[in-house]
């Protein structure tokens, strides 16, 4: 039996070598090659659900070897309730991401194990335990990405793709140094071990002042990820120019991986800082939520629509991290699973619109649902979903997010009831775009343009299904998700 | 007559660098003599590495310890690896056979560089390791700009080991004494610190460290790009061997020295990348970049010193070490790149098409001195950067991690310029060379090896866990 985790990471790794040296003469073959491994990864990551036990706190699947052991770096694996549901979405998005490029017909291989190594990236920082191993796949999402937008985006996409990677990598060093500072730390440091960290956090050996330039270090990583206004002018330009897939990974998985770190590393090792800056967190998560909806109103780019809406919902994420109640951060996990599902399915809608009527521009394009009535009906249920509608996905996470917000005590009520305007202003510039794309009479851009196809329904129709299944009955997801969370805050001791 | 097989790599690579002197009688001429001389120089790699260590010889002139087997291991591979790519390509225009034994004298000056523990070894060393790289850099004689900058070079050069000896003289007059093991400069007041800034002063220009980096763009961008290839590599390596003895020697517990370093990393690291992000030549690109690793260098330096004054062990000398070879294996490749496309930065244009092998070791390479995980540039950074943490230098480290982020926007230019750079004319079609090919592999391999099996590297360097 192959180990697990080892498994999944790194099988999309073979995937990436095997597709990038198919011969040249058979471009319909990579990308047939790429689903096989990323269905296969998918298969993997639904077997370690399916043996995940959910109620239990704490890390399974754990794999452990040394690898540096002069200084201390592991190679560790394990993953717990967050992390697990995290690894299932990244392996189902790369499917549809794959899916979804079946048209791409420049340098299909080097696409295809672009999206792979892609792949190895986002699979790993879910995995990995050890801050060497977590940096490594950290850093390795950059590149793959860097040649998706480069070589397959839209016409400023040099632009784009630089901006993306010297933005992020800007924040990635500071986290490096924050990395570096733990390990160095007399009393918790000597290891790379995250869950060691976590426990020497919890025991209050690192003292509060130096948690603060830490906690600055790491925020700096994490927030351009996420990422917080003010450090998230790289994602209107990355996601408008990147290819369909490309925006569906970057707003499905690549995002995930800031909040992800705030709840891996900024809260549990760092308490006293976390509970000291919240109200900074949830001040910027206000103010993410507020500004990203409002420029969302503004947009006349139906894909920068969708990116500065995700600005905004990632701005509840934070929202509910900074509230460390159990309500708030439960929430802020589904809001990231719930994003990637709802985002995921907007850029691949966008992607299938922007493939019949060349435009992205809302002026151009109306009446989608008379013209391409499946077409339109689904861009409807994203846009329903994405803007919160009770019974799909976006609801339940943004609804515990607020709640926890407003039980918190780290900080101030208005920004919640700012928060909440959020909500308000998402259904506002939702419904205004399905009244000027969806509905009324097709422009010329629209008509005559084919329903989607069935390769097209089959990268939604699960996307549809989650949507509803999280809508519905969020427990599915709180039981894999709430123990986990139940530790990390126990551990903080709130 | 204990422990003088130590010396057969030295011997070896000498022994190399003859046999290229007579080419003529070589069997396949210029390519077999240098061929000849990469596999002697390979052999004397895996002895370096695996010869074991032994007790000091010349009455502890020379020591065969950790760091000092690591340089020759690095000094003698790149050496190797050099020769293979020399020996499939050769030297625009010119003989080959010169290069290639000027190239193995130096590679045995840096060996035994590495091992020096006495003043006057280390002196004669260096300037054996130095002395062959002005002739590579006007390799190409009937070049007045390669003249130029190889005389500069030359000039440069000679002023800054004159001036280091004059150092070298004091450390000589206040101790009494030639034998590192025995020097002892505490209590010598100012004047130690005068000896000390007088000898880093002609390490600081040899290095290429800022403000004593002047010569290197002029005379990186004149000479054969295959010259620069090796110059920009080995001999920095056996330099920071040097250093690495040479600070240990002249620090005297005073905060100056740690402080004098880590304001020319400091500086270096600035001007080096900043000065980077505009060049159109990839000579002149990768001489500032390699002022601002020499940058990166000097911090490891600096924290090894300071921590020394503070008698706790650190990572910073082995971390700089570490780093000298981790910079030095892709810079190499890259300029040997850069030799077979031609040296300006448009002229990788299309390399991914013409050339996808080459264009993606182009983008492990730069990515390595970006720093960018798993290969051996980050890791070189990560020890680097938690040793002067380690020593309280905060400020260095910031400055140090944003000319990282910096240096990416330069090193994409190259990147960028083989993916989706278009050119008007055709460029020449370059023929097939297995040995360069080779060569070229074994870089990228070591690029990934040594950040991902770092372990028994760290152990040579005396790494111990936390």
């Amino acid at each position: 039996m192959l180990p697990l985790l080892t498994t999944i990471v790194f099988l999309p790794l073979v995937g990436a070598a095997v597709t990038a040296f198919l011969p040249k003469t058979r471009p319909d073959l990579p990308k047939k090659v790429a689903l096989g491994f990323a269905l296969a990864d998918l298969v993997a990551a639904v077997v370690m659900l399916a043996r995940f036990t959910p109620g239990a706190a704490g890390f399974q699947f754990t794999e452990r070897a040394n690898w540096v052991p002069e200084a201390g770096i592991q190679y560790f694996m394990a993953v717990d309730g967050i992390s697990v549901v995290l690894v299932a979405l990244s392996a189902l998005l790369t499917v549809l991401a794959i899916v979804a490029s079946w048209n791409i017909g420049e340098k299909p291989a080097f696409y295809f194990s672009m999206i792979l190594l892609l792949a190895v990236g986002m699979n790993g920082v879910f995995c990995a335990l050890d801050f060497v191993l977590f940096y490594v796949f950290w850093e390795l999402v950059l590149v793959p990405m860097y040649f998706l937008i480069a070589m397959w985006g839209g016409p400023r996409r040099e632009y784009a793709a630089i901006k993306f990677f010297l933005y992020t990598l800007f924040g990635s060093v500071f986290m490096l140094v924050g990395i570096l500072a733990l390990y160095l730390h007399p009393e918790a440091g000597g290891t790379f071990d995250m869950i060691a960290l976590a426990k020497a956090g919890a025991s209050g050996v690192i003292a509060p002042g130096f948690q603060w330039w830490v906690f600055a270090a790491f925020f700096l990583g994490f927030a351009v990820k996420v990422p917080v206004w003010p450090l998230h002018t790289w994602l209107p330009d990355a996601h408008v120019e990147a290819p369909t897939a490309g925006s569906v990974l970057l707003a499905g998985i690549l995002l995930k991986m800031g909040t992800y770190g705030f709840l891996r590393v900024s809260l549990p090792m760092l308490p006293d800082a976390a509970e000291t800056w919240a109200w900074f967190l949830a001040l910027l998560a206000a103010i993410s939520i507020i500004y990203g909806a409002a420029v969302a109103f503004a947009q006349t780019d139906l894909k920068k629509l969708v990116a500065y809406s995700s600005v905004s919902h990632m701005g509840f994420v934070m929202l509910g991290l900074a509230s460390l109640t159990p309500e708030g951060v439960n929430g802020a996990v589904v809001v990231m699973v719930a994003h990637g599902l709802i985002t995921g399915m907007m850029f691949l809608m966008v992607g299938m619109v922007y493939e019949r009527t060349h435009t992205r521009m809302i002026a151009d394009i109306s009446g989608v649902s008379k013209a391409m009535p499946v077409a339109g009906g689904l861009l409807a249920f994203a846009s329903f979903a994405s803007l919160g509608l009770p019974g799909l996905a976006g609801f339940p996470g943004e609804f515990l997010s607020l709640l926890g917000a407003w039980k918190s005590d780290a900080f101030s009520d208005y920004y919640v009831i700012a928060s909440a305007l959020g909500v308000l202003l998402a259904a506002a510039y939702m419904l205004w775009m399905v009244q000027r794309v969806v509905l009324g009479e097709p422009s010329a851009a629209v008509s005559g343009n084919p329903d989607l196809s069935a390769r097209e329904l089959s990268t939604l129709v699960p996307l549809v299904a989650l949507i509803v299944v999280v809508g519905v009955y969020w427990s599915s997801l709180l039981q894999y998700v709430d123990p986990a969370v139940t530790a990390i805050l126990a551990g903080m001791g709130v | 007559m204990p422990g003088y097989w130590q010396l057969l790599p030295e011997v070896l690579v000498l022994a190399g660098a003859i046999v290229a002197l007579f080419g003529e009688l070589v069997p396949g001429k210029d390519r077999g003599a240098v061929l000849v001389g990469s596999a002697l120089s390979a052999v004397a790699a895996l002895l370096a590495a695996f010869g074991g260590l032994a007790d000091p010889l010349f009455g502890g002139m020379l020591v065969a310890d950790g760091p000092a087997r690591f340089i020759r291991v690095g000094v003698a591979g790149l050496t190797a690896v050099w020769l293979l790519w020399l020996s499939g390509r050769g030297v625009t225009g010119e003989r080959s056979r010169e290069a290639a034994a000027l190239a193995m004298f130096s590679a045995s000056g840096g060996m035994l560089l590495a091992m020096s523990a006495d003043l006057i070894t280390l002196y004669m060393a260096l300037e054996l390791s130095t002395m062959p790289a002005y002739v590579l850099m006007g390799y190409r004689r009937g070049d007045i700009r390669g003249l130029e900058g190889a005389l500069k070079y030359f000039l440069l050069s000679l002023t800054t080991s004159l001036i280091m000896l004059y150092g070298l003289s004091f450390v000589y007059g206040i101790s009494g004494e030639t034998l590192f093991s025995r020097i002892d400069l505490s209590g010598a007041g100012t004047i130690a610190l005068v000896a000390a800034v007088l000898t880093l002063v002609g390490l600081f220009a040899k290095m290429s460290a800022a403000p004593f980096h002047y010569w290197t763009p002029d005379a990186y961008e004149g000479a054969p790009a295959s010259s620069v290839a090796f110059v920009s590599a080995v001999p920095k390596v056996a330099g920071t061997a040097a250093m690495v003895r040479l600070v240990q020697v002249l620090d005297t517990g005073t905060p100056y020295l740690p402080l004098v370093l880590g304001v020319v990393a400091a500086v270096s690291m600035v001007l080096g990348n900043l000065a980077a992000l505009t060049q159109q030549d990839v000579r002149r690109l990768m001489a500032y970049s390699g002022v601002a690793h020499s940058g990166y260098l000097l911090m490891g330096l600096a924290a090894g010193a300071y921590l020394g004054d503070l008698g706790r062990p650190g990572f910073g000398f082995g971390a700089a070490v570490l780093y000298a070879v981790a910079y030095a294996v892709p810079s190499m490749a890259v300029m040997l790149v850069a030799a077979e496309e031609g040296t300006q930065v448009t002229s990788l244009a299309r390399l991914a098409s013409r050339r996808a092998p080459a264009a993606w070791a182009l983008v492990v390479w730069l990515l390595s001195l970006i720093g960018i995980p798993p290969l051996a540039g980050f890791f070189g950074k990560l020890y680097l950067f938690g040793s002067a943490l380690d020593a309280g230098q905060v400020w260095l480290v910031v400055i140090a991690v944003l000319m990282s982020v910096v240096s990416a926007g330069y090193y994409f230019r190259l990147i960028r310029e083989a993916f989706l750079g278009t050119c008007d004319t055709q460029p020449a079609t370059l023929s097939r060379s297995t040995r360069a090919g080779v060569a070229l592999a074994i870089a990228v391999g070591a690029t990934f090896a040594m950040g991902i099996f770092a372990s028994p590297m760290l152990s040579a360097l005396g790494f111990v866990a936390g």
